[in-house]
């Protein structure tokens, strides 16, 4: 029974296993924290299992938990120095057929949302994944009003970031 | 900006296929591994500083180390412990119950800040009840060494006595002092950043 669990859990996981490196992409500073912020929102996951009911899709369900774990549980072990650069290293994995400036673009962008703090970081990860205000709203425990004020106010400090 | 963020969103699709995809077998290890969070810390703390309160209920009666006789108040206090106790232990675990990673991040917070509430609050009183026991217990044992409860109020030596309750005031809430401040520095560092995210979550409500 346990070892039946298991197995769907790690298949589903799998199955959506970019959501978390997602979130990770956001909220870690180096590829040593992207490892360790993955691992414990797997733990948090299947600690969550049992009580995930199946009347939500597994991706939604995983939204929650693993923001949760991001933003409130996660606890960043000393051995992480913060590498400056991780990003960089990412965008130069693959040769993009952007041309120079919307490159340049993009890299500036996702540096400025790591500037952000984990509330807002949290709100642009969501809207990022095309999830709608009420949805955003839900998983943060705020109002839509609120979310979508607080996203306006968001793009306004981005854009300050961006062009100081 | 509305371009910038809107081109963002395409990129963040295409970049999925520079994850590294892990196994089957890669995600079953990690998901056996430790937990390391927060919670579990706290948690852990909690329990201990719920059983040294227990611990001192139980081995610390005042009539123990008697050869003088403390007032009979004394035994009042310590009665009321009891059930103090017993609350706490019951609130502790419902709350800790409620803890709930499938709850909204502003409810999460919320619960893991009212069960590290709950623990202060044990504390607290614990230690005013320690801090209350042991003045009375000090001075009772000073007045006695001297001389009788009777004779106290015509004693030519109210002014000593008075001073020497002062000086037991004072050195006990010094040491009770020193072990606050050592017990809000481990919750401090632990929950550092929890309240920021919480006061930034907080402040979005405000400014509607």
């Amino acid at each position: 029974m346990t070892q039946e669990l298991e197995h769907k859990f790690v298949s589903e996981l799998e199955k959506n296993q970019n959501i978390v490196h997602k979130i990770c992409r956001i909220y870690a500073d180096s590829p040593d924290a992207h490892n360790d912020l993955f691992q414990e929102i797997t733990i948090q996951l299947w600690k969550a299992y049992p009580k995930f009911r199946g009347d939500a899709k597994f991706s939604t369900w995983m939204y929650r938990i693993a923001l949760n774990t991001a933003i409130t549980l996660y606890r960043k072990s000393k051995r992480q120095i913060k590498t400056q650069g991780y990003d960089s290293v990412i965008h130069k994995v693959k040769a993009r057929q952007y041309d120079d400036t919307e490159e340049q673009q993009l890299k500036l962008m996702y540096q400025a949302i790591k500037q952000l703090n984990d509330i807002e970081k949290a709100l642009v990860f969501l809207y990022l994944e095309d999830k709608n205000y009420k949805e955003i709203a839900e998983t943060l425990g705020i109002t839509d009003v609120n979310a979508r004020v607080k996203m306006n106010r968001i793009k306004t400090k981005l854009k300050k970031i961006l062009n100081p | 900006m509305m371009d910038e963020l809107e081109l963002l969103k395409k990129d963040w699709k295409k970049r999925e296929q520079e994850f590294p995809k892990l196994s089957h077998d890669d995600i079953y290890k990690m998901m056996l591994k430790k937990s390391s969070s927060y919670v579990k810390w706290i948690f852990y703390i909690s329990i201990i500083e719920l059983g040294l309160g227990i611990l001192v209920a139980i081995f610390y009666h005042p009539s123990y180390e008697k050869e003088f006789p403390l007032p009979r108040f004394m035994d009042f206090i310590y009665l009321i412990t009891i059930p103090i106790i017993i609350y706490f232990i019951y609130r502790f675990f419902k709350n800790y119950q409620q803890i709930s990673t499938t709850a909204s991040v502003k409810e999460l917070m919320k619960s893991i800040l009212k069960a590290r509430r709950t623990v202060k609050l044990y504390i607290l009183i614990n230690i005013c009840l320690g801090g209350i026991i042991s003045i009375i217990s000090l001075t009772a044992t000073f007045i006695q060494l001297n001389e009788d409860w009777e004779q106290l109020s015509s004693s030519e030596k109210l002014k000593e006595y008075f001073t020497f309750i002062l000086i037991a005031i004072v050195a006990t809430a010094l040491i009770l002092g020193v072990f606050l401040a050592i017990y809000y520095l481990l919750y401090g560092i632990l929950l550092k950043r929890l309240k920021r995210n919480y006061k930034h979550l907080k402040k979005m409500e405000g400014d509607e």
